[in-house]
């Protein structure tokens, strides 16, 4: 039995470590296993990288609106604040591609050089708009810690952190977690170990949050990657896809006894 | 109220003979309020107003009339409809006190934005003020129940929600869903209210006072009143 109120899992990390390719088994688990449930897959990752894992392309990214938005004002149209919430909220369906159980939305990528903030701060706004309507949201964040100190990721229940066996790796989520301590008070926290060699351990790690799943090198994520095939198409006994069994039953297994509690 | 008499003279003349079906404003009418952040998905929805690349129009005009608040649909209502469908929204607003000054069209401006507030159980509204256009998802709930629910009781929630500002007299909605009617037409007249909305805008912001570098200029040549409002408002400041 799961609760009522959204759960939301964010991944982050150092680039490169698996956070698409871990957020997207988690999209397929709970969509499996909650079939009854809707769940809402965020790619809030400019390289959009989720969208391919999930085969999934929604019309519209939330920077397409921010542009309209922005353009609409420089001819010179209504700038009113509730107007433009009216305008975000008349386009944001169109962002949001559905299959089944399932919603995808992108946040896009800034066409223009210069800073995410902006489109942050749609992240946030949408985060905390739309997530009422499903039971489970699962963000691919962008790597490093921007989108957790800028506080983009204040709705979120479940941080996973992902890195590989590298030190610089380590020593980004050491960041993230020591960040999400002061910013995203009550957040769970766990790791994520991937694409590590068989030798490493975390237990001898110092001051990482609770293990979720160690995952060595995984051929046939590989292979699927290559083929371009989705995350519908893993063979459930690829390592990536038993890991991310094993972390999301252990993430879930406390929002279950809360529930039970309640 | 002369600045929207032209546009409220058109729409009435696009208006396509007596309403499908009309019903004065009754609170018990109203739908069932649903709430502000729910999302109706694909799965859940029969079609959508205005939606899969059909026209769409919504405007808000402020006039003289109507005399009392009422509900108008020209075309098939929701439990005759089947598929994404044209779809248009025109309010008619009429204040208490309409005399002209800067405060009064600063308030019609805030007024026009109650047509987005309005969140029936079943009925997901979506309206760009930029392009114009309003489209409602609406649930199979809403349309297999019984009774059905009707754009009559959406037009007395937003009659009710008018009606909570103490400024409005009266309202008159009318929704269209004719398949057959001149949408366009509709669209022309709208994009017209948003232009007399944007130089009003523009005038009571103080703005450009040289009309021959004003890109509103057009507009203020065919809408009287405008440009006397937005230099009277100077004078006095």
């Amino acid at each position: 039995m799961i609760p009522m109120k959204p759960i939301i899992f964010a991944f982050a990390g150092k680039g490169g470590v698996g956070k698409t390719s871990l957020s997207a088994a988690f999209v397929r688990l709970l969509t499996e296993q909650y079939p009854e449930k809707k769940i809402l897959a965020v790619d809030a990752d400019p390289a959009v990288g989720l969208l391919t894992a999930l085969g999934v392309e929604p019309r519209l990214t939330l920077d397409d609106i921010r542009m309209r938005i922005a353009e609409s004002i420089d001819r010179g149209e209504t700038a009113d604040a509730v107007a433009l919430l009216s305008e975000a909220r008349f386009h944001l369906l169109d962002c949001i591609a559905e299959r089944g159980n399932l919603s995808v939305l992108a946040i896009g990528r800034p066409e223009a050089a210069g800073c995410y903030c902006k489109v942050n701060a749609y992240l946030k706004q949408v985060l905390e708009s739309a997530a009422g309507n499903y039971d489970f949201v699962v963000i691919d964040g962008e790597a490093g810690i921007e989108q957790i100190n800028r506080r983009v990721m204040e709705t979120v229940t479940n941080l996973v952190l992902v890195s590989d066996g590298s030190r610089k790796g380590l020593q980004v989520i050491r960041t993230i977690v020591r960040v999400a301590e002061r910013l995203m008070p009550g957040v769970r926290t766990g790791a994520i170990f991937n694409r590590v060699r068989p030798a490493f351990d975390p237990a001898g790690q110092a001051d990482l949050p609770p293990v979720l799943a160690v995952i060595g090198d995984d051929p046939r994520q590989t292979e699927n990657d290559m083929r371009g095939d989705t995350v519908f198409d893993l063979p459930e006994d690829s390592p990536l896809f038993v890991g991310a069994k094993a972390a999301l039953r252990a993430l879930l297994a406390p929002e279950e006894a809360d529930h039970a509690a309640v | 109220m002369r600045l929207f008499d032209d546009v409220i003279a058109g729409v009435n003349a696009l208006l396509p003979g007596p309403p499908t079906k009309a019903a004065p404003y009754d609170p018990a009418r109203c739908a069932t309020d649903g709430e502000k952040d729910r999302i109706l998905f694909r799965s859940e929805t029969a079609f959508e107003l205005g939606g899969g690349g059909k026209p769409s129009v919504c405007t808000v005009l402020f006039g003289d009339e109507p005399a009392e608040s009422r509900v108008e649909l020209y075309g098939p209502d929701l439990d005759a409809i089947r598929a994404d469908q044209p779809f248009a929204h025109v309010t008619f607003a009429r204040l208490r006190v309409s005399d002209g000054s800067a405060a009064h069209y600063e308030q019609i401006q805030k007024l026009g934005f109650t047509v987005f507030q309005v969140y029936p159980e079943g009925f997901l509204i979506r309206v760009s003020p930029m392009s114009g256009r309003e489209q409602a998802r609406v649930a199979k709930a809403a349309v297999e129940c019984r009774p059905p629910l009707s754009l009559l009781n959406v037009g007395c929630s937003l009659i009710r929600e008018f009606r909570k500002h103490p400024e409005i007299a009266a309202v008159r909605t009318a929704y269209i869903t004719d398949p057959a009617f001149d949408y366009t037409a509709l669209a022309d007249l709208a994009a017209k209210a948003r232009s007399i909305t944007s130089a009003l805008d523009r005038a009571l912001g103080g703005g450009e006072l040289d009309c021959a570098a004003c890109k509103m200029k057009p507009v203020c040549d065919s809408v009287e009143g405008l440009r006397e409002l937005h230099f009277g408002k100077e004078k006095t400041s």
